[in-house]
């Protein structure tokens, strides 16, 4: 099969807009996953048509969003995904995953690391002192 | 601005953030929806379309995740069918029909092909707007089928090309 020749027939434009025809439509859907090409200019021009659409969109008027609120609390929860409007329990949680290389700790320990680490050169400077002293003594 | 995101990310979004997977949907495409509706639609309309197209299509985003488009690309699709059993069932279908701002909305699929020829933007707003076949605008128009397949194909080109 000559794929550029398919993909100049604007088989994926039709396909990603709705205008191809169940016919097309399964055609390409079967040629998809032989041909990683087809795969390839359907990304592109999905991405290349939500980013014009982004660029163009038009908010809709504010009333709109509780109405879809409404309509969606008739509805039933779709499975795993929460519900729209409904509050959160004292008992869930959102799964947060850590990707910070820091750690945040209480104040009081940037007074207890000064302290120990002044004290750890005190003995330090204790400990060579009475090396030295010793080693003065032993030569007398 | 924002950028296009791709299924799996929307999906772990959807399934892990915690945040109703309606108003997740509607924040992320709220706006371009409702731009989308406006080709077909005046603005009178738009807004309840938009409520039974996130009614409707929320309850079936498994759909959208198994199906090779994206998801924008599904929800433009299916919104497309709404509003054309919207339209149809007004009896708005078919030339001389008012569907919207169509053809005069700068920001459209109409406005990458302003510098088409008028006969190829003709074969894109009876196929896009009003949801004609190829086979029933050849029918209709008295023009060969291969014509206006070719017509329809140098528009989907230009549409393209005019994208990025």
């Amino acid at each position: 099969m000559n794929i550029e020749l398919y993909l100049q027939s604007g088989v994926v434009e039709s396909y990603a807009l709705g205008l191809a025809t169940p016919q097309e439509a399964d055609e390409f859907e079967q040629l998809m996953p032989h041909y990683p090409e087809l795969k390839e200019a359907l990304r592109d021009f999905e991405y290349h048509l939500e980013l014009f659409s982004i660029d163009n969109e038009v908010p809709p008027p504010a009333e709109v969003r509780n109405r879809i609120e409404d309509k969606l609390r008739e509805l039933p929860a779709i499975p795993g995904a929460r519900q729209w409007g409904t509050r959160r329990d004292r008992t869930d949680y959102v799964a947060a995953k850590e990707t910070s290389q820091y750690i945040r700790v209480h104040k009081v320990w940037r007074t207890l690391f000064i302290a120990v680490f002044v004290l750890a050169k005190i003995f330090l400077i204790l400990a060579i002192y009475y090396f030295i002293a010793y080693r003065h003594a032993i030569r007398k | 601005m924002e950028k296009a995101i791709t299924k799996d990310l929307l999906k772990t979004e959807l399934y892990s953030d915690g945040r109703p997977a309606g108003e997740m949907l509607y924040s992320r495409y709220g706006g371009m929806l409702y731009s989308y509706i406006l080709q077909f639609v005046p603005e009178s309309e738009a807004g309840t379309l938009l409520v039974d197209i996130f009614a409707r299509l929320t309850p079936q985003l498994k759909e959208a995740f198994d199906s090779s488009l994206s998801v924008y690309c599904w929800l433009q699709i299916e919104s497309r069918k709404i509003i054309l059993e919207h339209l149809r069932s007004r009896g708005r279908l078919g030339a001389g029909a008012n569907p919207g701002r169509g053809a005069n909305v700068a920001a459209t699929y109409f406005s990458l092909l302003e510098d088409a020829p008028p006969e190829h933007q003709w074969v894109f707003r009876e196929l896009f707007l009003y949801g004609k076949s190829k086979e029933e605008l050849a029918l209709q128009s008295g023009r060969d089928l291969g014509y206006v397949s070719q017509l329809l194909r140098e528009c989907l080109g230009m549409i393209r090309k005019n994208l990025g």
